[in-house]
């Protein structure tokens, strides 16, 4: 009794779920009798562990009721193996799959739609496919219709159709499915901007409804509107599974620290080293004796600021403490665009700033800019303490944001210091405007 | 097996639905439309009838209804089984991105060819009234052999159309027996006509011999089948069914993974 009304709370639970493939199937080498004949007369069967390839390595995953659930994870991490999974379409190789509920899964849209076929004669298919009785798809006919808004079109062949109506269609009908439990991957983004808006309010709508949803995206801006709760899929195991704000944050450092150790992209399930991003926990783990206590922006009067002028100066005010003697380490700082551009880079060492953490105690280090000079948008500094072969001992990622805004619009990404000056007999010989200096 | 044929009574809607697709599908588009689906074995009759009555001087009368009686249902069983070894290994936009009961796609196929098959009737009766034939009472057993040949169809297709997932030559090789399985299918000639020792053997070991035979018993010959083959074959094909859905659903899991 108490059992089954806990387990009823909970729409989807995944419990230790592993997904081997046989690296044949893989490489989508089919028996043939060339092989057969091979094998046989080899007299070996490929039983064994080593032609097999982990997809999902243990996967324990608890959706429940009414919940949405968005899942990240760089390519080949295993999220449309999950998917899959949770679908029913693939069979888990060992572990537990219990779904609590009607499910339905998009994962393609338009599956079994015959080109030849008109509109609706492809509805009554594609709706029956995605598991609606055929009264039930006549029913809900019109309404599909008047959803997909194909007018006249409906009546004519499939193959007629532009892909933005054809994806209309197959979108229409996914959604009059009524599950308890829907699986989407990747489709949202569907037609034009106008029908974009409708199906993205028709999910808003399944959310009302309290169904929950389970759907894997690469935008991390969808997951941190949309979702309730986020997984993160790493290399075949859920990484982190929480508030997506804090698994997207968590996501996007791995991936940088990943890129910054030029570690190779290649498939996680096909690497020797099981493939996973780099872990986050590990730096913190040796506690660095310099600590970066707090990031400051201010003007060049003192005062503290979010934004500042091209033309203005600033000044980084970096609050640390030393907890004990620390005169190998040093600061370091980077100055990026919001779009990941590297503007600057420097530190202690290579400007040789008498910075020297001889002694515990706390102190601060301002980095002073007279003239920033670099055009309107987003930056962000980094603030890193290191030691002099440059090994980061303590890694503020965007420890301070701010925007840079400026009366003029030039581009680029930085404005040098420059004057203008015109000559010829038609212009006054003078700076028609003097930047900087 | 239960589960295999529950599910195909739950997704009958489906199974109705693709049915009527793949009849309507097959013609579409084409200027004489669903007249092919008698003009095909009427086309095939007529090479047949005018090799052996005209060129080869087979001494049969009614030749050309006779003729008409086997080579409908063998198209049946030649069609289902040559289409069906691929209805699994053709269908991986469907497999792979839905969930839904995969023995659906092969019995579609087995289902599609029984309605060619039906519609054809009238027009092979027609052909008997024409020549002198009129069906007696002995046509009761027909739903019977029908029946039976159903049984082994499908059992036949679910067992191809699940090893060619993994074993592609299946359907090639498939494609190449039928037109051998053809000649030595008494559709064209009488059995009386093949060496008496010959004749046992090759009408027991062949399933397709033992309908075809039936059936001009029962539309050529006015009389019932013989029962001592008939009823062998339909507990071979009962139990060919249930080994056959015991393999298709052992390797039901495997096939979104490797189409």
């Amino acid at each position: 009794m108490t059992t089954s009304a806990l387990a009823s709370q909970d729409a989807i639970v995944l419990r230790n779920v592993v997904k081997s493939f046989r690296k044949s199937t893989i490489r989508r080498e089919y028996t043939t009798i060339k092989s057969e004949l091979i094998r046989l007369l080899r007299g070996k069967r490929d039983t064994d562990g080593k032609s097999m390839i982990e997809a999902l390595r243990g996967v324990d995953l608890v959706v429940p009721r009414g919940k949405t659930v968005g899942i990240i994870g760089r390519n080949g991490s295993g999220k449309s193996t999950l998917l899959k999974l949770i679908s029913g379409i693939y069979t888990p190789t060992t572990g537990t799959i219990d779904i609590h509920g009607r499910i339905s899964a998009l994962l393609d849209l338009g599956a079994g739609f015959h080109p030849d076929f008109s509109g609706r004669e492809n509805i009554l298919i594609n709706g029956i496919i995605l598991g609606m009785s055929r009264a039930e798809v006549k029913a809900r006919m019109d309404e599909i219709i008047t959803f997909s808004e194909l007018g006249d079109f409906i009546d004519e062949p499939v193959r007629t159709y532009s892909s933005g109506m054809y994806m209309r269609l197959a979108f229409s009908v996914a959604t009059h499915v009524d599950p308890d439990i829907l699986i989407i991957d990747e489709i949202l983004a569907v037609g034009d901007e106008h029908f974009g808006k409708k199906s993205l309010a028709k999910m808003t709508e399944f959310k009302r409804a309290g169904k929950t949803i389970v759907i894997v995206t690469h935008d991390l801006g969808t997951l941190e509107r949309w979702c309730d709760l986020g997984a993160w899929i790493d290399a075949g195991r859920i990484r982190e599974f929480g508030p997506p704000a804090d698994v997207i944050r968590s996501y996007r450092r791995a991936v940088a620290l990943a890129e910054e150790r030029g570690m190779a992209m290649e498939a996680p399930a096909l690497a020797s080293d099981g493939g996973a991003l780099p872990s986050l926990a590990a730096p913190q783990d040796a506690a660095s004796p310099l600590t970066v206590d707090a990031v400051r922006l201010l003007h060049r009067d003192g005062v503290a600021v979010t934004w500042v002028d091209t033309e203005d100066g600033l000044e980084l005010s970096v609050a640390y403490t030393a907890h004990a003697p620390a005169p190998e380490l040093g600061l370091g700082l980077e100055l990026s665009r919001a779009d990941g551009v590297l503007v600057h880079t420097t530190d202690t060492f290579a400007e040789e700033v008498p910075f020297c953490a001889a002694a515990a105690g706390s102190g601060t280090v301002r980095f002073v800019v007279d003239r920033l000079g670099l055009t309107a948008g987003r930056y962000a500094f980094t603030v890193v303490v290191r030691d002099r072969a440059g090994q980061v001992r303590e890694k503020r990622e965007a420890a301070c944001t701010f925007e840079v805004r400026s009366n003029v619009r030039d581009g680029g990404l930085t404005r040098p210091a420059h004057r203008w000056i015109v000559e010829g007999s038609a212009a006054r010989v003078a700076p028609v405007r003097d930047v900087g200096s | 097996m239960l589960r295999n044929f529950r599910e195909l009574y739950q997704y009958r809607g489906l199974l109705l639905s693709l049915t009527q697709r793949e009849l309507k599908a097959r013609y579409r588009n084409s200027v004489l439309g669903f007249f092919w689906t008698f003009l095909n074995p009427m086309l095939q009759m007529g090479v047949y009838s005018l090799l052996f009555t005209v060129y080869m001087r087979q001494k049969i009368p009614g030749y050309t209804f006779f003729v008409f009686i086997g080579l409908l249902p063998w198209i049946w069983f030649s069609t289902s089984l040559g289409g069906g070894a691929s209805a699994i290994s053709d269908r991986r936009d469907l497999l792979t991105k839905v969930r839904f009961p995969a023995q659906v796609l092969p019995a579609t196929v087995v289902v599609t060819n029984l309605c060619n098959y039906v519609l054809s009737l009238p027009l092979m009766l027609g052909l008997g009234l024409l020549l002198g034939y009129v069906p007696t009472w002995h046509v009761v057993a027909f739903p019977v052999v029908l029946l039976t040949q159903l049984c082994m169809t499908v059992a036949l297709v679910y067992i191809v159309s699940a090893l060619n997932v993994t074993f592609r030559d299946l359907q090639q090789i498939i494609a190449n027996l039928l037109t051998m399985w053809f000649f030595v299918t008494p559709v064209f000639y009488r059995v009386d006509s093949l060496p008496q020792a010959a004749q046992a053997p090759l009408v027991l070991l062949n399933p397709m011999a033992v309908m075809v035979t039936s059936y001009q018993a029962i539309f050529y010959e006015h009389q019932l089948p013989q029962p001592g083959p008939l009823l062998m074959w339909m507990g071979i094909s009962a139990a060919l069914l249930w080994v056959a859905a015991g393999i298709f659903e052992r390797r039901r899991e495997d096939f979104a993974e490797f189409i």
